[in-house]
């Protein structure tokens, strides 16, 4: 697996299980779709305060101690905790991700955890509501992305701010089935940037040795935004980050 | 010795004299006071033009800055030595594009190379290339700090474009006697008017702020794990 194809499937949360597919390619159909369809609305749940304790390791303590923390219940999420620096933190599920080539769009087991600073709370962050409240309400993916599509449209869902980018730096996340660092880990220690869709050579991203990579979370099918991200090299908590696979 | 062999040694030697050269001229200034004027051009200048092109180049992994624009300083201020296509360009800052405030604004030893993207190009090297021009023809620190306010005041500078951005990942840049390479990082600049909130400088954070003044630009830094030439740098 090379550097560019790693960083399309690596990007964030889910995807990486297309890229892998054609390099696994021994696997059955099956495996190929493992997640069809969603699971029982339970098992994307979590305990209250694990959810608040995980959305909070997104971020070095310093930052999210202070943070809005908002947890996924039955009908979307809601305040758990209420917030006096901007910040808010969450833990997002598979339906994160893009909307086509993603056999996760459904996996149960994804958690991703993140604190978006605050003009990301309120420019980004609300994709993450919308979409959330329409999956739990039983709609498709299909239904899905036209609304979405529909909600920026009639300006319901904001452009992304200047500055909107958010911390992913937690330990304990599940990001994707597949192993993204040398140690097999499901996750990866790094920071997002939002920004409206630009020719993505603008930051050099996906270059060989960048250490920038374009997320295709959204990527104007249909959000019209970009998602960039950078690998930190740390943990919130301070320790070291293993080395992603092939990203050098 | 095949070519690659050749290029290798090259390279090494080449980062071994960059390396090294600031220290020893850090160690001949210890017994004096320090950066307090300007000292003579040549002290700013490299002496060889293609070693600070190829020193240019090391800001950004060579997937991006083999299509870079390349400028050097010349006696006369930047100009450009490599023509680009990618609308990226490449440029070893010297010492007086530091904070004003910084003790070693005037540190001749100060090489640091970057290179911006487009959106950067366009809006922070019009700064760069004024800050040296007004340095260059021996304004004091005072003169230069009005000078570049009138600039911005007179919208005669541009503020950051959003998406402005620089990679600083070389590993034989030097910033300063404290500081020595620092480590490999991106630079986001921002108007301040933008106010943006990154949870910059907070315990375990990976993100740096420097609020310029009388530049009116916010400037975050994040480090990144490797240099330019893919190499690991150490863990702060």
């Amino acid at each position: 697996m090379n550097w560019k194809r790693f960083a399309v499937g690596a990007s964030l949360i889910f995807v990486l299980a297309i890229v892998l597919g054609s390099a696994l390619c021994a696997c059955s159909q099956d495996a190929k779709a493992p997640y069809p369809s969603m699971a029982p609305l339970d098992q994307y749940l979590m305990d209250r305060n694990a959810e608040i304790a995980l959305a909070r390791s997104a971020a070095p303590e310093s930052i999210s101690r202070d943070a809005e923390i908002v947890v996924l219940g039955q009908h979307g999420y809601e305040t758990a905790v209420k917030g006096n620096n901007g910040f808010v933190c969450d833990v997002e599920r598979s339906w994160m991700g893009p909307f086509e080539n993603n056999p996760e769009f459904w996996n149960p087991k994804v958690r991703g955890a993140g604190c978006y600073n605050p003009q990301a709370a309120r420019s980004a962050l609300p994709i993450a509501y919308l979409r959330t409240k329409m999956v739990l309400a039983g709609l498709s993916p299909a239904q899905l992305a036209d609304r979405i599509k529909a909600a920026y449209a009639k300006k319901e869902l904001p452009p992304v701010e200047p500055g909107a980018m958010s911390f992913m730096m937690s330990k304990q996340a599940y990001l994707t089935d597949a192993g993204l660092t040398e140690d097999g880990a499901h996750n990866m220690a790094h920071v997002m940037f939002f920004t409206p869709l630009m020719d993505t050579a603008n930051w050099g991203a996906n270059l060989p040795k960048s250490p920038v990579i374009l997320n295709p979370q959204f990527n104007g099918a249909p959000e019209p935004v970009e998602v960039y991200m950078v690998l930190t090299g740390t943990w919130s908590d301070g320790t070291p980050a293993p080395v992603i696979k092939d990203a050098q | 010795m095949n070519s690659t062999m050749i290029k290798t040694i090259a390279l090494g030697s080449f980062a071994l004299v960059i390396a090294l050269s600031p220290l020893w001229q850090a160690q001949a200034q210890d017994s004096g006071p320090l950066y307090e004027r300007m000292a003579p051009i040549d002290q700013y200048l490299m002496t060889d033009r293609n070693t600070e092109i190829a020193f240019a180049r090391t800001a950004a992994p060579e997937s991006i800055s083999r299509d870079a624009e390349v400028l050097v300083l010349g006696r006369h201020g930047y100009e450009t030595a490599v023509k680009g296509k990618n609308g990226w360009v490449c440029v070893v800052e010297r010492s007086w594009m530091a904070p004003f405030g910084d003790p070693e604004f005037l540190n001749p030893d100060r090489r640091v190379p970057l290179c911006l993207n487009p959106p950067g190009a366009r809006t922070h090297l019009p700064l760069t290339f004024k800050t040296t021009e007004l340095a260059m023809a021996g304004q004091s620190k005072t003169q230069m700090f009005d000078s570049i306010k009138a600039a911005y005041d007179k919208k005669e500078l541009p503020l950051p474009e959003p998406g402005s951005m620089c990679y600083m990942m070389s590993k034989q840049q030097f910033f300063s006697r404290k500081a020595g390479n620092s480590d490999p990082h991106l630079m986001f600049w921002f108007p301040q008017k933008d106010h943006l909130d990154w949870g910059a400088e907070f315990p375990g954070s990976p993100v740096d702020i420097h609020q310029y003044s009388p530049q009116p630009i916010t400037e975050f830094d994040i480090s990144v794990s490797r240099w330019s030439d893919g190499t690991a740098a150490p863990t702060n």
